[in-house]
């Protein structure tokens, strides 16, 4: 019962994932091709998705939005989870002075809105798409962090790790292959359910104009893009949120059955 | 039965419970008609109509915050809201003529005589003499960045109306300068207070200033004749679409800077648009440190691929005008450019570029034809050029890369960073034409980006710069605009049309060329 209830969600996100990554093959028009001849001209059945100002097809820039904007979010979420789980394991089985900072700088970055924190670093890296990662990356690994110190101090003392520790097992052994597979379901589900939040999070970022900036196709910025229009041709604006809403559902559904899935 | 009363109970709770919620809004609703209706009765007796004017270009983002016109640009604004004036201003056709001044003359090379007109007070009541004006000169020379460098004044004199500059150097252009808003006149006795408020000779006078807001009234005694008694309320609004929703919902009566995209949603009886073409042009500079962009077959082929028409009509949505060279053109005359993306193809392959590839760029030696293009996203237009003259340039088979960035002002100190620079830039402030080229396009310009040099250009400017007759600036300006254009050194793609939006009972908010003048004597609320 509990696998047929992961089951679907499961086949949606590897659908999305293939669909993501084979996207720039997708399109049933160039992206970039302009025609100013057809600009902002609404849904009809050659364009579905209408127009944009340079009379673009937008279902096919849709399409291809796709797959930066999903394993954007994707990078983000593994960036900041791995760097996260490893801090938080050594500060939790360690302990001593070296937690003391981690943990207190973890605070630090906890004690100001994420967002706003991402926007900051965003501006100072410049660096386009690439820089918005990192920026979310940067102000979202102390979550995971407290979460693994957690998980960790509630399992070190527990008797196979002092087993293990007896049969001479050495720190980094003790960490990765005692602590770490009895706590990744958690984090598992924390990171899948953290996916559709940090895809929200880069296409603001995209939005603000520090993310993915045109013409590189990104719902963020598709989304800016026709901000102006909104009253005139709203389907600039729609189909890349709609896009957004679809793909942050999935991503949610998935992240909930993965939490029943593992009784979390 | 029972389960009808309890329906029943919630249906008369809910009711009530409306009803409480709704009673005070009544209430408000009944108090704010009163007082709407004694506004409204107060506004008849007292006669004085109200404006909220929403726009773009006030505050400190725009470097023109307060209204002290010897400080950074706020001069523009000083002018633009009516309430400085300078000695001469510019007219529909960028031309000098003659405002707080009554005539001038220039009697030597380095001495220009000005009369100023009689009977012209400041809002303060202090007369306007040439003694007033020395003063305020005085302080702008005093204090002001770019006023000295420009006016290059040796020495002010003052003689009842008479005030005579005295110039280090034969300055053709000083007349010029004084139409610059930062010569607007105030009264120094007064001087600038906390709030960078000024006394000038407009015929409006701010009763408060702040970074975000100007308060202004329409003063009882402009020299010009009666003013439509009126209060304005200048609020800046950096965000185009929030001036479209306020213009929208009423709580703006006019607006400068609407995106153009919202254009059409005031193209109707309730709403006037007034238009003028600027000279603020949106062009392109070509890096000659790129060896490719040294051949000017290669320039040719990029200008001629370029669709300005598209851009101006489709993508401004008509809210520009062609760009014929760095100045706009007048009435009547006609673009003189080729759009010929099948010119361009030609001289690429004559200079040895094809696809021998089949993948749609042209490449020489087995490598692609990339360019990089360079601009920012401060002026909305460009980054939409960028993307025009991407898809302009993908069609004769060149790559262009382009990077939209603030921080373009480091990013061009690298030369083999960008080949193609956009940028906009008011071509003609005050009616000196030689600013263009001093500026952008000599050899020894400081915003010669891709140093561009033509010995011609740098002769005729030298030329420009002793040459006092009006009607001979005009031609050698011309014919260095010609220089230019022909030499495909710069692209020049459109001229900016201002348009100013109000509601259809706002009259007289006419645009200007020259983007100094807004608040008229004539601006008048029915």
């Amino acid at each position: 019962m509990r696998t047929e209830k992961i089951l679907i969600p499961s086949i949606l996100v590897i659908s999305l994932l293939l669909f993501a990554f084979l996207s720039p093959k997708l399109t049933p028009f160039d992206i970039s091709e302009q025609n100013l001849m057809i600009a902002k001209n609404a849904p009809s059945l050659s364009h579905i998705m209408g127009t944009d100002i340079y009379g673009r097809d937008m279902f096919s820039r849709v399409i291809a939005a796709g797959r930066i904007s999903v394993f954007s979010a994707l990078a983000v979420v593994l960036l900041m989870s791995i760097t996260g789980v490893i801090v938080g394991l050594f500060c939790g089985y360690l302990g001593g002075i070296a937690d003391t900072v981690l943990m207190r700088v973890s605070d630090i970055f906890l004690a100001f809105p994420g967002l706003v924190l991402a926007i900051a670093a965003a501006g100072l890296f410049q660096n386009g798409m690439f820089g918005a990662i990192i920026a979310l990356a940067s102000v979202g690994w102390p979550r995971y962090a407290r979460l693994a110190r957690g998980l960790v101090l509630s399992t070190k003392t527990s008797t196979y790790i002092n087993a293990a520790r007896l049969s001479g097992s050495n720190t980094v052994q003790i960490v990765f292959t005692e602590i770490l597979p009895n706590i990744i379901g958690q984090i598992a589900v924390t990171a899948s359910l953290d996916i559709g939040t940090s895809l929200m999070e880069l296409s603001a970022l995209s939005f603000l104009g520090l993310g993915a900036t045109p013409p590189t196709p990104e719902w963020g910025s598709m989304i800016n893009e026709g901000r102006s229009l909104l009253q005139i041709a709203p389907w600039i604006t729609l189909s890349p949120g709609v896009a957004i809403f679809i793909t942050v559902s999935i991503f949610n559904i998935f992240g909930e059955a993965l939490r029943d899935y593992y009784n979390i | 039965m029972r389960k009808q009363m309890k329906l029943i109970s919630a249906a008369i709770s809910t009711a009530l419970l409306l009803g409480a919620c709704a009673a005070p809004n009544k209430q408000a609703n009944e108090n704010t008609t009163n007082a709407e209706t004694t506004a409204a009765n107060s506004d008849s007796t007292s006669d004085v109509k109200t404006m909220v004017y929403g726009t773009t270009s006030y505050g400190v983002g725009m470097s023109d915050a307060g209204l002290n016109p010897h400080a950074d640009y706020s001069g523009w604004s000083c002018v633009r809201y009516g309430v400085g004036e300078t000695l001469f201003k510019l007219n529909e056709n960028i031309e000098l003529v003659p405002w707080l001044a009554e005539s001038y003359k220039f009697l030597d090379d380095n001495t220009l005589e000005v009369i100023i007109k009689d009977g012209i007070n400041f809002s303060s009541g202090r007369k306007l003499d040439a003694a007033a004006a020395k003063e305020c000169f005085e302080d702008l020379i005093a204090v002001h960045d770019r006023a000295p460098a420009d006016m290059k004044i040796k020495e002010i004199k003052a003689d009842g109306r008479t005030l005579t500059f005295i110039s280090t150097e034969p300055n053709p252009a000083l007349i010029n300068f004084l139409a610059e808003p930062y010569s607007a006149i105030i009264d120094m006795q007064v001087g600038v207070d906390e709030t960078k408020n000024v006394s000038g000779t407009g015929p409006y006078k701010a009763i408060s200033v702040s970074d975000t807001e100007i308060k202004l009234e329409s003063r009882d005694d402009y020299w010009e004749g009666p003013v439509a008694k009126k209060n304005i309320t200048v609020k800046s609004i950096t965000d185009g679409d929030t001036l479209t929703m306020g213009l929208q919902s009423g709580e703006l009566d006019a607006t400068y800077g609407l995106p153009y995209a919202s254009y059409p949603l005031f193209e109707n009886d309730n709403y006037t648009i007034n238009s003028s073409a600027t000279s603020r042009a949106f062009f392109m500079q070509l890096n000659f440190e790129n060896e490719l962009l040294k051949d000017k077959n290669i320039r040719s082929a990029i200008a001629m691929a370029v669709d300005k028409e598209g851009f101006v009509n489709v993508l401004l949505g008509g809210h520009g005008k062609v760009a014929n060279g760095p100045f706009p053109m007048k009435d009547g005359e006609t673009p003189n450019y080729s759009f010929s993306p099948e010119k361009s193809k030609e001289l690429l392959n004559a200079a040895g570029w094809s696809d021998s590839d089949g993948d749609g760029y042209v490449d020489k030696d087995g490598k692609n034809f990339e360019l990089n293009f360079l601009t920012y996203p401060g002026r909305s237009e460009l980054p939409i050029l960028a993307q025009s003259v991407q898809s302009n340039l993908k069609d004769i088979g060149i790559k262009l890369n382009i990077n939209s960035t603030e921080n373009y002002l480091e990013v061009v100190k690298d030369s083999s960073a960008w080949d193609i620079l956009a940028s906009a830039m008011v071509t003609n402030p005050t009616g000196n034409k030689a600013y263009f080229f001093e500026t952008t396009s000599l050899t020894e310009s400081s915003k010669n980006r891709g140093h561009y040099s033509n010995s011609e250009l740098d002769e005729l400017a030298k030329t420009l710069s002793t040459t006092f007759d009006s009607e001979k600036r005009d031609e050698t300006a011309q014919k260095m605009s010609d220089i230019l254009v022909d030499d495909y050194g710069f692209i020049f793609v459109s001229h900016l049309q201002m348009s100013l939006v109000s509601k259809n009972n706002i009259k007289g908010l006419v645009p200007m060329p020259s983007d100094y003048y807004e608040f008229s004597k004539d601006l008048v609320i029915e």
